[in-house]
């Protein structure tokens, strides 16, 4: 076996009699970038919740493979602690601390996974302090990176879309994940924000060193970024493959357009 | 235009004497069962002192508050934002000064200075008395409900449990109680500082694990639960608690520490040094975790859950933290009523308890430790200066008409307290820009 980091089987989640994912099986490799694509109502974003510790599927199993190389079962994980073990997610609409700043979002991610340490985190003992200068750097190194660096003392509420995102990933890249699962990232974004957006999200994984998993809607996002593709639709994959390949395949065509005819499914 | 203008104040009016008619209504004589009408009419037809210069009606100071009022609000409708705007611009040198470090400092310490000297300059023994029972044992319990509702932001509505559960624990400590004393052997209650603490948080967490999964209004309404059940158990079990009666067997602290000895006693001043020292350990050690990662952990879990839970903060443990650590103040001050006053009983510790600390947080401004000390220690001396010298035609019955008045204007001027937090602030306007506000208003203006 490849090194895997995701390994989604035979996952099956239901709401009462409504079926949102039926034997949904996935993998992805470490360092991939990896999207999950489909129609409104596809089950992308179930998969997203099953994958965040949000939902908890009744059959299958997901496998996570952090740091450490140990296979963790994600089913049934708090959200908190899957971002504990490695798994860092950015919101379909942003969520951000609003009324912090830029700098205090991301420095809240950088800090998190120390430990508590109440009595030392009041007294400001040597480490104390230590972590802190040490979160700070993050925080100041996280903001450059994504490009946000000008904008490090602006009340988060006031950040234009394109920005809330980059925000919300550096947040999320501060809490040092593996993964970095996006949830529909270009949703609300413009055109230019988007290449601009699809870069980073590149250099992410190049420079980082992140496994990107993309859930999205815009197709053209997707082509530029992704080396493979799921499709998903009424929860079951119908197909998988290269960017070419699924652009291609007659079945995704179908499952978009309603009939197969020519070119590429766009949105 | 001018019309329009006109109808506008007369409106205005309208509405403010319907107001002031309200208020002469429910602060008038009560009426009976013989004159059933008699509350109706007095309310407004009672000999009266107009502001001390001559006799007439009741109506007639009334009616000229209201005016004053009309005159007061109109002046601040055509006038109010340049007024703003000048004293927004006078006082950038003060406020300037006070965001410096050393200048806090100092004035911290001048402050403290005041409050050290205050027993020597006010001896008046119903001060005295005051200081300790009325305002310091409300600044601690405004201080620890403050690192629940303003820093964790969980609306705890039976917060007089933990000041419960502090004064019976140094009542069982010291051998008051029905029950056996801890270890069988009466501590001093010096010493039951520390276990009415440590027993305070522990119930902290033990009420918080639960409950804290909750969110919002459920979280209110199950604290308000568990507030009348610590109650309900103190009155109940009789044989534990010594039920309604309670006990009035709580020695007075002492110690005895090789060279120290101190004994107290009955006098206020003594107890008013110990509570200060606490006030300022307490003030210290919430400042610094409000400032800590912790406080940090807590504004996110208060702005964003789900956010905060993807960047690994665990909630439920900061929330049930945060419960216990507010609740250690409490503690404290049950402590000090219970060994200070040397009796307790369970109707001491009721609903009413718990809103009336939560209305000194809210008008001191949640999340601001200088703005719930100072709400406190307000509110605190005017009722207690109501109660001991009550001005002609107020009676102790009606504090809470204006305390709720007082409020009701606080929401609408103020809403974010007397001395806000300035984080508190900016969430407060984000959210009603979310509702309709502008949102420019929100990130361009001031943040003072």
């Amino acid at each position: 076996m490849s090194d895997l980091i995701f390994d989604v089987e035979h996952v099956s989640l239901r709401f009462g009699g409504v079926i949102s994912l039926n034997d949904v099986s996935l993998h992805q490799d470490r360092g991939e970038i990896l999207a999950v694509i489909g129609p409104n109502g596809a089950g992308k974003t179930s998969l997203f919740n099953s994958l965040t510790g949000v939902y908890q599927p009744q059959d299958g199993t997901i496998t996570f493979v952090g740091k450490n190389g140990k296979p963790v079962s994600i089913i049934g994980k708090k959200a908190y602690r899957m971002a504990n073990a490695g798994v860092a997610r950015t919101f379909q609409a942003s969520r951000m601390f609003s009324a912090m700043t830029t700098f205090e979002n991301v420095k809240i991610g950088a800090e998190s996974h120390h430990g508590i340490g109440v009595v030392g985190a009041m007294l400001r003992g040597p480490a104390t302090r230590r972590g802190e200068k040490q979160s700070d750097a993050r925080t100041v190194e996280l903001l450059r990176f994504v490009g946000l660096s000008e904008k490090a003392n602006t009340i988060s509420a006031s950040l234009s879309y394109g920005d809330r995102r980059r925000l919300e990933i550096a947040r999320g890249l501060a809490t040092d994940p593996q993964a970095l699962l996006l949830d529909e990232p270009a949703a609300g974004t413009n055109p230019s924000e988007k290449i601009e957006l699809a870069k980073l999200i590149r250099r992410v994984r190049d420079e980082m060193g992140v496994t990107i998993l993309l859930i999205e809607h815009d197709m053209k996002l997707v082509m530029a970024l992704a080396e493979r593709i799921y499709v998903l639709n009424f929860g079951s994959v119908i197909a998988e493959g290269s960017p070419e390949e699924v652009r291609t395949n007659p079945v995704v065509i179908e499952a978009y357009l309603g009939t197969s005819s020519e070119g590429a499914p766009s949105k | 235009m001018r019309a329009l203008l006109a109808t506008r104040a007369l409106r205005r009016l309208f509405i403010t004497l319907c107001i002031v008619a309200v208020i002469e209504l429910m602060t008038g004589p009560p009426g009976n069962n013989a004159q059933p009408v008699y509350g109706f009419s007095h309310s407004f037809g009672e000999a009266a002192s107009f502001f001390g210069l001559f006799r007439t009606q009741r109506w007639v100071p009334f009616f000229v508050i209201g005016l004053i009022f009309w005159g007061l609000a109109s002046f601040w409708i055509a006038q109010g934002p340049r007024v703003k705007r000048r004293v927004h611009d006078a006082l950038a040198l003060p406020r300037a000064a006070t965001q410096k470090r050393p200048v806090r400092m100092g004035a911290m310490a001048a402050l403290l200075v005041v409050a050290i000297i205050l027993p020597h300059v006010e001896t008046a023994p119903f001060w005295q008395a005051a200081m300790v029972e009325q305002i310091a044992v409300y600044v601690l319990l405004a201080i620890g409900l403050n690192v629940v509702v303003g820093f964790a932001g969980l609306l705890d509505l039976g917060y007089v449990a933990f000041y419960a559960i502090g004064a019976y624990t140094t009542a069982w400590v010291t051998g008051a109680l029905p029950t056996p004393a801890l270890f069988h052997h009466p501590l001093n209650p010096f010493f039951a500082i520390p276990v009415a603490i440590f027993i305070v948080m522990l119930a902290g967490v033990i009420l918080g694990a639960p409950t804290l999964r909750l969110r919002g209004d459920y979280l209110a309404i199950v604290t308000l639960g568990f507030g009348e059940i610590i109650t309900i158990f103190a009155n109940n079990l009789y044989g534990i608690t010594g039920g309604s009666l309670g006990t009035n067997q709580i020695p007075h602290p002492s110690i005895h520490l090789g060279p120290i000895k101190y004994s107290w006693g009955l006098a206020p001043v003594p107890y008013y040094y110990l509570v200060l020292s606490f006030v300022v350990l307490f003030i210290i050690v919430f400042s610094l975790l409000e400032r800590s990662r912790v406080g940090r952990a807590w504004t996110a879990i208060r702005e964003d859950e789900v956010a905060a839970e993807s960047v690994g903060i665990n909630p439920l443990k900061y929330k049930v933290m945060a419960f216990a650590i507010g609740a250690a103040s409490a503690g404290f001050a049950g402590f000090l009523t219970a060994s200070q006053l040397f009796y307790i009983f369970p109707a001491s510790f009721t609903l009413q308890f718990s809103i009336n600390v939560l209305v000194l947080v809210i008008l001191g401004g949640m999340g601001s430790i200088a703005g719930v000390v100072f709400g406190a220690i307000l509110i605190q001396t005017v009722t207690a200066y109501l109660f001991h010298s009550p001005p002609s035609g107020y009676q102790p019955s009606d504090l809470y008409i204006y305390l709720g008045a007082l409020l009701v204007t606080m929401m609408i001027f103020r809403p974010a307290g007397l001395i806000p937090s300035k984080r508190r602030k900016r969430e407060i306007k984000l959210s009603e820009a979310d509702h309709g506000g502008h949102l420019d208003e929100v990130l361009t203006g001031d943040d003072t």
